[in-house]
C-alpha cells in the first residue's frame, strides 16, 4: 500500500465511563474507498466525530497527510481538506440552499467566485439551483443529502469522511446517494465512508473493515467481504 | 396626547429591543441566558456619564459605549461561558453571568453610589422640539428612535446578507454541523458577544439620554424586562425580540396613557407568562420555526 494519507492508529474514546472505541485502527490510502461496516452502536459515527476532532482522543492518534491532527480544531481540519458529511446530513436546515453551499464555498482555498464553483454542482444536482433560495430544511431527505455531498465538489477535499449516508432515505434515494459517491471515486476522491447498509456500501470499496463494539474485527477487500456472507453475519448480526 | 404617549412608547419599546436583541443573539448561539447582559446595557449609561465628565460632546458617548461594551462581551463570554460549553451547563453559566454582573453593580456603585447620577444635556438638546403633522416631539427622542432603527436595520443586513451572520446563523442552528463547514465556532460565539453587548451599551447611553441620569439598578428593572421581551418574542428569534420590544413599549405607555400607572409593568409579566404557556415559540413565531 502506498503511504496512507489517513492513519488511524489505536484510538480510543469513551464517553465517561463507557469506551466506545477501543484501540481501534486503520489505514486509507490517496484515491481509496474505504468502507467500515457495523451494527447499530458498533462505534461508527464515533470513529468519524474522533477523527474529525469533534471528540476528544482518550488515547492513541490520527495522522493526516503524515501528520497528527491532535491540537487542531474540527474547522481547521475541514478547511486543510478533512472533510465530513456527518451523520444526519450535516447542513444548516434554517439557511437556505445557496447559504449552504456558500458555507463550503467559504472555505475552499483560491479565489473563484461563488457562481464558478457553483457550476459543476448544478450539473449534477440540478435540483438544487431549482431550489437555490428556498430553506434547506424544506427540501426532501434525498435532497438534503445532495447538498450534504455538494460540499466535496464545492470544495474538493484530500479526504471524505461519510457517515450513513443512506440514513433514512427510500430505495431509490439510496441508489441515487451511492450513484454519487461512485461518481467521486470515479474522480479519484479519497472516501472514508462508514454504514450499516452494508451490500451497497462493500459495493464500492476498495477495502472494507468490520468494527464491532469498538473495535476492528475484520479486514479485506470489498468483493472478497461480500462473498463471504457467513462472516459479515457472524460479525453484523442479519445484513 | 395619545399619539404622544404612543411616541414616547415607540421610542421606549426601540431600547428595549436592542437590549433584548443581545439576550436573545447570544441564546440563539449558546441556547444559554447571559444573566450579565443587563449590566453591560447598565454600564453604557455610565460611559456617557463619564463621557460626560471629562468634557466630551455628547455623541462621543455612542463610539466608547460601542467599543467598552462591546470588549466587555468577550470578558462575559471568556469568563462565563468559554468553559460551559456543554448544553447541560446551562445553569452554570447562567449562575456564572449572574455574578458577573453584580460584580459590574458593585464597581460603579463604588465610584458612582447607588443613586441615580445626572447625565447634564446641553438645555438646546433637552428642549429642541420638532413639530411633526401637528405634534411637538422633543428632538432627543427622535434622534434615539433614529439610532435605534438605523442599529436594528443594520443588524437585519449584518445577520441575513454577511458572512459573519451567515456564520452566526449556521452555529445557532448546529454548533458541530458549523464546525464540520469549516466555521470556528468559538470566534463565531466571540463576534456574537460583542455585537450583542455593543448594542446593549448603546441602549444604556439612549436611556441616559431620554432620562437624564444613569442608575446602576436599571439592570434589574429595565434589563429584566428585556429578557422577558426575549421571551415574548421567541428564544432566539431576532425579529420577535425588536417587534416584542416595540409591542411591550407601547403597551406600557398606552398603561400610563389610561391612568393604569405601574400596573402598566405587570401586562408585560402577564404577556411572558401567556406566551410561555400557549406559544412557547413566541408571539410572533409560525408553527414550523417553533423551538422545542
Amino acid at each position: 500500500m502506498p503511504e496512507p494519507i489517513l492513519e488511524i492508529d489505536a484510538l480510543e474514546v469513551s464517553y465517561g465511563p463507557i469506551r466506545a472505541l477501543r484501540g481501534c485502527s486503520l489505514a486509507v490510502a490517496a484515491g481509496e474507498t474505504v468502507v467500515v461496516v457495523g451494527a447499530n452502536g458498533a462505534g461508527k459515527t464515533t470513529l468519524l466525530r474522533a477523527i474529525s476532532n469533534v471528540l476528544p482522543h482518550a488515547a492513541g492518534e490520527v495522522r493526516f497527510a503524515g501528520q497528527p491532527t491532535r491540537g487542531q480544531r474540527a474547522d481547521q481540519l475541514a478547511r486543510a481538506g478533512l472533510l465530513q458529511v456527518p451523520e444526519g446530513r450535516g447542513i444548516i436546515a434554517r439557511l437556505s440552499v445557496a447559504e449552504n453551499l456558500q458555507l463550503a464555498w467559504a472555505m475552499r482555498p483560491g479565489n473563484s467566485t461563488f457562481a464558478q464553483a457553483c457550476l459543476p454542482v448544478f450539473e449534477r444536482f440540478p435540483r438544487l439551483q431549482e431550489r437555490l433560495n428556498q430553506r434547506a430544511g424544506s427540501m426532501s431527505g434525498g435532497e438534503q443529502q445532495m447538498l450534504a455531498l455538494a460540499r466535496a465538489i464545492i470544495c474538493p477535499p484530500r479526504v471524505l469522511l461519510v457517515d450513513e449516508p443512506s440514513l433514512g432515505l427510500s430505495p431509490v434515494m439510496v441508489s441515487e446517494v451511492f450513484s454519487v459517491l461512485r461518481a467521486f471515486r470515479a474522480a479519484g476522491v479519497t472516501i472514508l465512508l462508514v454504514e450499516q447498509n452494508v451490500r451497497q456500501a462493500l459495493g464500492i470499496a476498495d477495502r472494507a473493515y468490520v468494527l464491532r463494539q469498538g473495535s476492528i474485527v475484520a479486514e479485506g477487500s470489498g468483493s472478497s467481504m461480500l462473498a463471504d456472507p457467513a462472516m459479515l453475519r457472524y460479525y453484523l448480526g442479519s445484513t | 396626547m395619545l399619539a404622544e404617549q404612543i411616541i414616547n412608547g415607540i421610542v421606549l419599546g426601540s431600547m428595549y429591543a436592542l437590549v433584548a436583541i443581545g439576550y436573545t443573539l447570544v441564546f440563539g448561539v449558546l441556547d444559554k441566558l447571559n444573566f450579565a447582559h443587563g449590566e453591560t446595557f447598565m454600564l453604557g449609561g455610565f460611559v456617557a456619564v463619564a463621557a460626560s465628565a471629562l468634557g466630551a460632546p455628547l455623541w462621543v458617548a455612542f463610539p466608547c459605549a460601542l467599543l467598552i461594551c462591546g470588549a466587555l462581551g468577550l470578558v462575559v463570554e471568556l469568563l462565563s461561558f468559554r468553559k460551559f460549553r456543554s448544553a447541560d451547563a446551562q445553569v452554570t453559566a447562567a449562575l456564572s453571568s449572574l455574578a458577573l454582573g453584580l460584580i459590574f453593580i458593585d464597581l460603579v456603585q463604588k465610584y458612582y453610589g447607588s443613586e441615580p447620577v445626572p447625565l447634564e444635556l446641553p438645555l438646546a438638546v433637552r428642549t429642541a422640539t420638532l413639530s411633526v403633522a401637528g405634534i411637538e416631539i422633543a428632538q432627543i427622542k427622535l434622534a434615539i428612535l433614529a439610532i435605534a432603527v438605523l442599529l436594528m436595520a443594520g443588524l437585519h443586513v449584518l445577520v441575513n446578507h454577511t458572512r459573519v451572520g451567515r456564520n452566526i446563523r449556521a452555529v445557532a442552528e448546529s454548533p458541530l454541523a458549523a464546525s464540520l463547514l469549516g466555521i470556528h465556532v468559538r470566534l463565531v460565539t466571540q463576534q456574537t458577544f460583542v455585537i450583542a453587548s455593543a448594542l446593549a451599551g448603546i441602549a444604556g447611553v439612549m436611556l441616559a439620554m431620554r432620562t437624564g441620569y444613569a442608575a446602576s439598578d436599571i439592570g434589574f428593572t429595565f434589563g429584566i424586562k428585556a429578557l422577558a421581551i426575549m421571551a415574548i418574542g421567541g428564544m432566539g428569534d431576532l425579529r420577535g425580540a425588536m417587534l416584542g420590544g416595540i409591542l411591550v413599549g407601547v403597551v406600557e405607555a398606552l398603561a400610563v396613557q389610561f391612568g393604569f400607572g405601574k400596573l402598566g409593568e405587570i401586562v408585560v409579566w402577564i404577556l411572558m407568562i401567556l406566551v410561555l404557556l400557549v406559544r412557547p415559540g413566541g408571539l410572533f413565531s409560525t408553527s414550523s420555526e417553533r423551538r422545542a
